[in-house]
């Protein structure tokens, strides 16, 4: 099986990742460093995760998307998780996952808005 | 022939916790539980597997379709021959983990499914098994 690829987008002034559905933990680690480089390279004012197209996310998913959140934040930029699926966040929850201060959107474009009216730095690192 | 009822999936590479999942998801939709249920039943498959790739590197799971007293449902077994439990009901409390998961493993998974047994001997390796039943 081959590792989907990520496609880091710029928009304006913000990174959009699509992360695909079914997600493995190369495609995660992937994303995470795909994610870092384009803060580098782009300084956008943070980060935007679709996962509106992801079905399960477990405790290693939770693990990586916390993490590159808090990376991104120690790079100056704030991260925001869009569209999670209702089953997705009832089964999160009973299986105890948080994504620690990660802000949440219910779609792309309220974490568009999310992302432009809310100062920076507001996370804590 | 392939027997629709029940099937294997051998776990040791990451990548054959993504096959263990797409195994789960399929059964599962295929026995008629609702979208959140299938979605509760892939995660702990997900968790289980998981555990058995970072505690024993090799070990199979199995998924059956059952039925008892006109419920049917779903039973995956997880088995391998790695170090096992050497506390089982330390295991099953909040926040316990040995390996640098998130120590929620077994709880959590306990939480999504209707049944969870874990069979261990320390050293010995364990056989958790997990039931889903169909909502009437």
């Amino acid at each position: 099986m081959t590792t989907p690829k990520i496609s880091v987008l710029k928009v304006h002034d913000v990174l959009l990742v699509t992360v695909p559905p079914d997600p493995d933990d190369a495609t995660m680690a992937t994303l995470q460093a795909e994610v870092l480089q384009a803060m580098e390279k782009c300084r956008p004012k943070g980060l935007m995760l679709d996962i509106s197209t992801v079905e399960t996310l477990d405790s290693f998913f939770a693990r990586t998307v916390t993490e590159t959140s808090r990376m991104v934040s120690l790079m100056g930029g704030r991260t925001v998780i869009a569209g999670m699926r209702s089953s997705v966040a009832i089964t999160a929850t009973q299986l105890g996952l948080s994504l620690g201060c990660t802000m949440t959107a219910l779609n792309v474009d309220r974490a568009l808005d999310l992302l432009n009216h809310t100062p920076q730095r507001r996370q804590r690192p | 022939m392939k027997d629709p009822c029940k099937g294997r999936v051998r776990i040791r590479s990451e990548n054959d916790i993504v096959v263990a999942r797409r195994t789960v998801r399929d059964a599962a939709t295929q026995m008629a539980f609702g979208l959140t249920d299938v979605t509760r039943i892939v995660t702990a498959a997900s968790e289980l597997a998981r555990n058995v790739f970072q505690y024993a590197g090799d070990g199979v799971m199995h998924w059956t379709a059952v039925d008892r007293n006109s419920s049917v449902g779903i039973e995956l077994t997880f088995e391998d021959n790695g170090p096992g439990f050497s506390d089982i009901e330390q295991a099953m409390q909040r926040g316990y983990s040995t390996s640098n998961g998130l120590g929620l493993g077994l709880p959590g998974v306990k939480r999504l499914m209707d049944e969870l047994e874990i069979v261990s001997q320390p050293g010995n390796g364990a056989k958790v098994t997990a039931r889903k039943w169909v909502r009437k």
